[in-house]
């Protein structure tokens, strides 16, 4: 199968007043044409960088960017602003973190969305508007048509998110990168969005980038996992593989903080011990082992490498689960 | 939304007479502001025929404070407007492309900033408005240019550091991110999603300004070097200084107006700003 986005060694640094900050540290990735891909990790970890890197959405005297993106065919990293700017909205698109910050206040919804069409498409403000109206039928807006004339703040979050939704899908993307759709919103509008989202994709036949550090928001929408960690990726694998047969331990550890329904009421929820080490002073060793409980001292010496799998599973551990030393 | 305090409506009136003075100032059935009544000299307030009384020098002051009003409220707006707009567009790009660009305007706009206001324009008013020959008049048109300009560079490091302060906090808005990732051009951007957001701000900060530029306008002329022979309040105000001991209300008139309307336009301004904070925590 061939990949839509291939991501190739990619570096993202800032430079700040503390010195160069890791945000990414050589990240591979491939998403293959029509499937779904999850990014998990714990805050901080590398995961909106990554996605915003490989759009080209990065501004800033202070980032530096390294590495190769291919996107359809195109190599993102060596084409104009203006050549990448054609490829949004219908190539790429994009679904924002937070729904109450990502939508312009002082506009109306109407022209928000139906500026994508005629900028990308070059409808018609008449055609366009029809299209909008469309477009927030699809995300299942009730009352479409008032909700056009309606600002920002008359929505409610989940409403906003259905509108962002629409926005990004308004030019049919190939690739949609949904960065923590679900985070800023309750559990059962979460699973709305999700299940919105899901068929949106096979509907369109979207490829996705599903950012999340819900493990299970990865389980039920994505076709493959990449656990990140640090700013780089530690595990990627097929997700029914990846909850099955893991390799890496940071990916045991966030499975084994999640709460069970049939833990005793009482019972201490499992943690990561720690936190992520420090972005602008990445040790030498493995950057999980300080909080790794099979941690050697090979360990924090020695970065692992990425390996490979016979059946594709990557992993970058000195020390794997389930594999015979 | 539409509902107003009565300080409110009262300063949007007087600013409104101000509007009328000044556009249709000249249609009112008024005495003329230039000619001398040698018969009335220093009349005292609502005495016959010169409601707000007349000078030592024998002019009309009702008609002249309305014409001077025309004089120092399009001295302001004509400031505020011309600054407002170099101000915005410095600010603005300065905020949203940053890097050396930045940095350039930032120095400009403190160096700017730390002269002081008067002094600048003392300075550009006496170096662009006088003539070789001192003999010969300077022109009123030319004072008022010259006047209008260096207001206008005075203004121009306030406001464009309001919108540059302003662009600033809304360029690092997500949904300038998602503009961008919808493919919309640098411009369009700008246009549609920086300049509506900035915009309140910089209206707030502008009837501050317009109140600023009325007293900068008036300080100059007391000193000599605004328009002359009490075409503009301050111009009044200069002619009348010295009739303070005997006939204070020669001072008085144009001072009201001027204090009213400076109260008036500060008074908005701040409505305008708490408009703007409770849409602001409503976002």
């Amino acid at each position: 199968m061939s990949s839509l986005l291939s991501v190739k060694n990619m570096s993202i640094n800032f430079d700040t007043p503390r010195g160069s900050l890791e945000a990414v540290r050589g990240v591979d990735i491939e998403i293959p044409a029509g499937t779904s891909v999850g990014v998990v990790g714990e805050s901080g970890s590398g995961k909106t960088v990554m996605c915003r890197a490989a759009m080209g959405l990065l501004q800033g005297s202070n980032v530096k960017r390294s590495g190769t993106v291919i996107f359809d065919g195109h190599e993102l990293t060596a084409m104009s602003k203006e050549e990448v700017r054609n490829l949004f909205g219908s190539g790429m698109a994009m679904i924002f973190q937070d729904p109450m910050t990502a939508l312009n206040p002082v506009r109306r919804i109407g022209s928000q969305l139906s500026e994508g069409l005629r900028v990308r498409l070059g409808m018609s403000k008449a055609d366009a508007l029809v299209r909008s109206k469309e477009l927030l039928e699809l995300v299942r807006i009730p009352n479409a048509a008032a909700i056009l004339k309606s600002f920002p703040y008359q929505l409610s979050g989940g409403m906003r998110q259905r509108v962002m939704i629409a926005i990004a899908i308004a030019c049919n993307p190939k690739l949609l990168f949904a960065d923590e759709p679900t985070t800023a919103l309750d559990v059962t509008v979460q699973a709305q969005i999700l299940q919105l989202l899901r068929e949106l994709r096979e509907d369109l036949k979207m490829s996705m980038v599903l950012v999340t550090h819900d493990l299970g928001v990865v389980a039920g929408n994505t076709d493959y996992v990449a656990v990140m960690y640090a700013g780089e990726i530690v595990e990627y694998a097929p997700t029914t593989k990846l909850f099955a047969d893991m390799r890496m331990p940071y990916t045991e550890a966030l499975l084994d903080s999640i709460p069970k329904i049939d833990h005793k009421s009482g019972t201490r929820l499992a943690m990561i011990a720690g936190r992520l080490p420090d972005p602008t002073d990445r040790g030498a060793g493995c950057s999980f082992a300080p909080r790794c409980k099979y941690a050697q001292e090979k360990c924090h010496k020695e970065h692992p490498e990425l390996k490979k799998d016979p059946d594709g599973h990557l992993y970058r551990c000195w020390f794997p689960i389930g594999v015979a030393k | 939304m539409r509902k107003f305090t009565k300080p409110t409506w009262l300063a949007i009136g007087w600013l409104g007479l101000m509007m009328f003075f000044s556009l249709f100032g000249w249609l009112l059935p008024l005495k003329s502001w230039s000619f001398v009544y040698e018969d009335d000299l220093e009349v005292g307030l609502f005495s016959s025929g010169h409601l707000l009384g007349t000078d030592s020098n024998g002019y009309d002051l009702l008609s002249s404070v309305v014409a001077g009003t025309r004089m120092s409220i399009f001295i302001a707006i004509a400031a505020v407007g011309l600054g407002g707009l170099i101000g915005s567009v410095l600010g603005i790009f300065a905020a949203y492309l940053r890097g050396k660009v930045d940095t350039v305007m930032v120095t400009v706009f403190n160096v700017g900033l730390s002269v002081p206001n008067l002094v600048l324009a003392l300075a550009l008013v006496s170096v662009l408005a006088t003539n070789l020959d001192i003999n010969q008049a300077v022109p009123t048109w030319r004072r008022v240019i010259v006047l209008v300009i260096s207001l206008t560079i005075v203004l121009i490091p306030i406001l464009g550091r309001i919108a540059r302060g302003a662009t600033l906090s809304w360029t690092s808005r997500e949904f300038v991110t998602a503009a961008r990732s919808m493919g919309m051009k640098d411009s369009k951007i700008i246009l549609r999603h920086i300049v509506p957001n900035v915009l309140p701000a910089l209206i707030a900060v502008a009837f501050l300004a317009v109140g600023v530029v009325i007293i900068a306008e008036a300080s100059l002329s007391i000193l000599g070097v605004g328009i002359p022979d009490g075409a503009s309040w301050g111009g009044m105000i200069a002619r009348g200084r010295n009739d303070l001991e005997y006939a204070p209300h020669v001072l008085y008139v144009p001072i009201v107006f001027l204090a009213l309307t400076v109260i008036s336009t500060n008074h908005l301004g701040d409505v305008v700003r708490s408009k703007l904070d409770s849409r602001e925590a409503k976002v």
